[in-house]
């Protein structure tokens, strides 16, 4: 209880401070509500929810609440810069994130889909607005409208399933609804057509083939500052309640999903990759990466026992932030590819951090990404073996992807120019390039 | 374990040290390395394993007497790569100095690592180093040939994953020995699989017959440096790989489907390389077409899986090294002097650089494999195994000595004699000359004393074998 509390006060009080214009205040009172959201479900080692009183109870994993807030925190610094320039909304902007994390780590709770759902909803909302918050952009009006309007679609479908599970079990609970259904529910049409419209609802919002069609308009419009947090923290969400639906409730229908599942992992990844190769802009490009990366999280699902996502979701934020910050620097906020030409020149940092990033992006070992493509691959092979090695042959691709940005960077250019960065994203591109080069020792 | 460290925390200090005393650094560096492994293999007895680690579960090292002649090998390459490029710009550069010393470190932890997965991600983690050396000093115009390269490595290295996650799985077992003592005759085909995995991965680094396209590109296009790293001791990587750690492990089944074929294919490129380096122009080109001959030799040598030849696959593996560095090291000289490498544009260098004729004259002839040097008494027994098998194979194999000389001795005639075309050309340097003699000493060395590491590996190479 105490994270979400400790969120929500922090969100108000930034509210307040907001209105008298005083940037850094706000900072510090967002990190300082972040960080002690944090130290609570540390301290509390697993997190309860407060609407709930259930006989047989299961915690969110700790873990998972310190990851979603330790990316917030990253992103935040990233986009520190931006926000500050923009007086008369920082409050806005730190509020709108903090009530959204409350919206992430009510999703991960692995108990209810009624709060579940309440928890989607606070997490999407905040970014509908986020997104068309600069109002001058009609490129960002138009991600909004295209956000907010798909959104509610499938928060829709994604109801109508719960319904229908509702309909088909009595309950809203995981672990009533699992024994249910074990009871030869499924059998009835209501709880099978229930769970693909939870399965549409869940691949939408974490941005997979079929229903990527959002993503790059979306990204694109967005700021950069926005993008840090967009890209990451939703789709944590997102990949944890999709694998505690499914790896949980419908564990006994394993087989009648894996293939669908298999083709939606096959198709995003490659379409993900093939279509990334061909972007001009930097935003659809890591909107399209996002869309293939889904696709490999997704692999989580393969092994019900054992989905080991962790290492993956964080390897993968640790990855993106620092490249978006890098193209705040490269581009302000404009995301031209072709202004990233030569970009390592400019500060070592960037070269160090853009080497780390798109080679965790791309798994090669010894970073984080390599670990988090390892211990997904580890766990699905025995299960789906041909979905695995298709897997990977689409992540040669995305390694192109990768290496021809890495290489647009590494250009010398004829004149070079030295490029300052401000603190607060130093400190973000250090420790993510930390995390990504110290994941040895966690494994 | 100070021994695999040492390279890291040299690269640490060559990211921090100020870029004028780089070349120093380098050099001392390496030869620190150097003497630091033969002071340790001095107080190595051959017939043990030592094992440590760094607190890393999946991670850990062993040291045997095989791994003891890698870890030799690449310092001293290493050296020979810093003393041979002292005057060159690339030296200078701190990118090139810490790059160098971390894929040092990669490598010496490939040839000592102990667990399966270990041996995977020190194989990834040379790619980084040897991949941003390439693309920054090389003259890489337009960088699809650097792609090629790096993707072609990357595909391999995918289906060794998927190889190494699969023997993980079925055998529960992750460190070498258990690895050996697990009995994979139960699982009939998939070994075969398996096996591929790895076998694909090797076969690009090696590189075999229809693997082999990024190999002459790349090489002509890297800094001379990248190139004598690449062929010296990035390729042995994938021989030493299927020497200790494939062939072992998947012996039966796997490696009796896999022979033939893998042989066939080394025999293919042991003639179609020659066939190329004598139709070609340029001197790297033609080295690196050499370098594909030479290789399919001892691959071959390798699939055969007697203790003889295994023996002496590592004498052979000793000489590639020699030989590599110093043909490349003679056509770096040339290029850096003359800004060419094409020998119609190249004649009667000898007469006006008479040292540079004499070394590089030698280097040729060891690299033809003349009686008392090391690559005779490799290729004779490699040879000789491979007859006793199957005859027509054997002679096909024997062709690499005849082709050799052809397109060597072109090789050498056409530059150092025939009519002058480059009047300037300054002779040799002290370091250029100290790794032409250290080249041909230990090429002698080897070629009189074979015994030296045949003995020495024998110890380690017992398990191997049936």
């Amino acid at each position: 209880m105490d994270s979400i509390v400790i969120l929500f006060i922090s969100g108000l009080l930034g509210l307040f401070v907001g209105m008298r214009q005083q940037t850094l205040l706000s900072l510090i009172i967002a990190l300082g509500g972040i960080i002690l959201a944090a130290l609570a479900a540390f301290f509390r080692e697993a997190y309860h929810t407060p609407l709930a009183n259930y006989s047989n109870y299961i915690p969110t994993p700790a873990y998972v609440i310190i990851l979603l807030c330790f990316v917030t925190l990253l992103a935040i610094l990233g986009g520190y810069k931006r926000y500050s320039q923009d007086k008369d909304h920082i409050g806005d902007y730190f509020s709108l994130i903090l009530f959204s994390l409350c919206g992430a780590i009510m999703m991960v709770q692995p108990n209810d889909l009624m709060l579940f759902f309440i928890g989607l909803e606070i997490l999407s909302i905040p970014i509908y607005v986020l997104v068309g918050i600069e109002k001058g952009s009609a490129l960002s009006a138009e991600a909004a409208v295209k956000y907010f309007f798909t959104g509610s679609f499938a928060s829709a479908i994604l109801l109508f399933g719960i319904a229908l599970l509702y309909g088909a079990t009595g309950s809203f609970q995981l672990i009533e609804i699992q024994s249910n259904l074990a009871f030869g529910i499924w059998s009835s049409p209501l709880a099978i057509i229930g769970s693909l419209f939870i399965l549409a609802g869940f691949v939408f919002k974490i941005g997979a083939v079929p229903f990527h069609f959002w993503g790059p308009d979306v990204y694109q419009g967005a700021s950069n500052a926005v993008l840090m947090y967009m890209s990451t923290v939703v789709k944590i969400a997102g990949i944890y309640a999709i694998v505690n639906v499914f790896g949980q409730v419908f564990r006994d229908s394993y087989l009648f999903w894996i293939d669908l599942i298999s083709i939606i992992i096959v198709l995003s990844m490659f379409y993900g990759y093939i279509t990334a190769w061909k972007q001009n802009s930097f935003r659809r490009l890591i909107a399209y990466s996002s869309i293939a990366n889904a696709g490999l999280m997704l692999l989580a699902l393969a092994n019900t026992q054992n989905s080991n996502i962790f290492l993956f979701v964080s390897a993968y934020s640790f990855a993106t932030i620092p490249l978006i910050i890098i193209n705040n620097v490269a581009n302000s906020d404009d995301d031209d590819l072709k202004n990233w030409e030569g970009i390592a020149w400019k500060n070592p940092l960037i070269a160090i951090a853009l080497v780390v990033a798109l080679f965790s992006l791309a798994g090669i070992p010894p970073l984080a990404g390599f670990f988090g493509k390892f211990s997904l691959l580890w766990s699905a092979l025995p299960q789906i073996p041909y979905t695995v090695i298709l897997a990977l042959i689409a992540s040669l691709i995305g390694a192109f992807v990768y290496l021809k940005l890495l290489l647009l960077a590494l250009k010398k250019p004829s004149v070079q120019v030295k490029q300052s960065i401000p603190l607060d994203q130093i400190i973000a591109l250090l420790i993510t390039t930390m995390a990504s080069l110290v994941a040895l020792y966690f494994i | 374990m100070i021994l695999i460290l040492l390279p890291l925390i040299f690269s640490i200090i060559a990211w921090i040290a100020p870029s004028s005393t780089m070349r120093l650094i380098g050099l001392i560096a390496s030869a620190c390395s150097l003497v630091a492994s033969i002071i340790s293999v001095s107080f190595f007895n051959p017939t043990e394993h030592v094992l440590f680690d760094l607190g890393v579960q999946l991670v850990r090292f062993s040291m045997d007497s095989l791994g003891y002649i890698m870890v030799i090998l690449t310092n001293a390459v290493f050296f020979l790569v810093f003393l041979s490029n002292y005057y060159n710009q690339i030296i200078g550069h701190r990118r090139f100095t810490a790059l160098a010393f971390l894929m040092q470190f990669g490598l010496l932890g490939v040839f000592t690592v102990n667990t399966i997965l270990g041996f995977y991600l020190f194989w990834e983690l040379t790619l980084i180093p040897i991949f941003m050396i390439l693309y920054w000093f090389g003259s890489f115009e337009n960088s699809r040939v650097l792609m090629k390269f790096f993707l072609y490595t990357l595909f391999g290295s995918l289906a060794m994953l998927v190889s190494v996650i699969g023997l993980m799985q079925i055998t529960h077992q992750q460190t070498y020995d258990a690895l050996l003592a697990a009995d994979l005759s139960t699982i009939g085909n998939a070994g075969i699989w398996l096996m591929g995995g790895f076998l694909l991965a090797f076969a690009v680094k090696i590189p075999l017959f229809p693997f082999h396209t990024w190999q002459a590109q790349t090489y002509t296009k890297a800094p001379i440096a990248g190139t004598m790293l690449l062929s010296a001791i990035m390729l042995k990587m994938a021989l030493f790989g299927l020497l200790k750690w494939v062939l072992p492990i998947f012996d039966g089944i796997a490696t009796d489907f896999w022979r033939w074929p893998i042989i066939t294919l080394s025999l293919i490129g042991i003639i179609y390389g020659a066939v190329i380096a004598i139709r070609h122009q340029n001197l790297k080109t033609i080295f690196a077409y050499a370098s594909l001959s030479h290789l399919g030799l001892i691959t071959a040598g390798l699939m055969l899986q007697n203790s003889q030849t295994n023996e002496f696959a590592v004498v052979q593996i000793v000489n590639h090294s020699i030989v590599a560095i110093g043909l490349f090291m003679a056509a770096g000289i040339i290029e850096q002097r003359l800004k060419t490498t094409n020998i119609n544009e190249l004649g009667g260098i000898a007469k006006v650089a008479p040292r540079f004729a004499f070394w590089f004259a030698v280097l040729t002839f060891i690299s033809l494999s003349v009686p008392f040097t090391s690559g005779f008494i490799g290729e004779f027994f490699l040879i000789k195994a491979i007859f006793d098998v199957h005859v027509f194979s054997g002679i096909l194999a024997c062709t690499t000595l005849v082709l050799g000389a052809i397109y060597m001795l072109r090789a050498y005639q056409a530059p150092m004699f025939g009519p002058t075309k480059n009047e300037k050309f300054l002779d040799l340097r002290w370091s250029e000359i100290a790794v032409f003699a250290l080249l041909s000493l230990a090429a002698i060395y080897f070629g009189l004393a074979p015994k030296c590491i045949t003995d020495f590996v024998a110890h380690s190479l017992i398990q191997t074998t049936h």
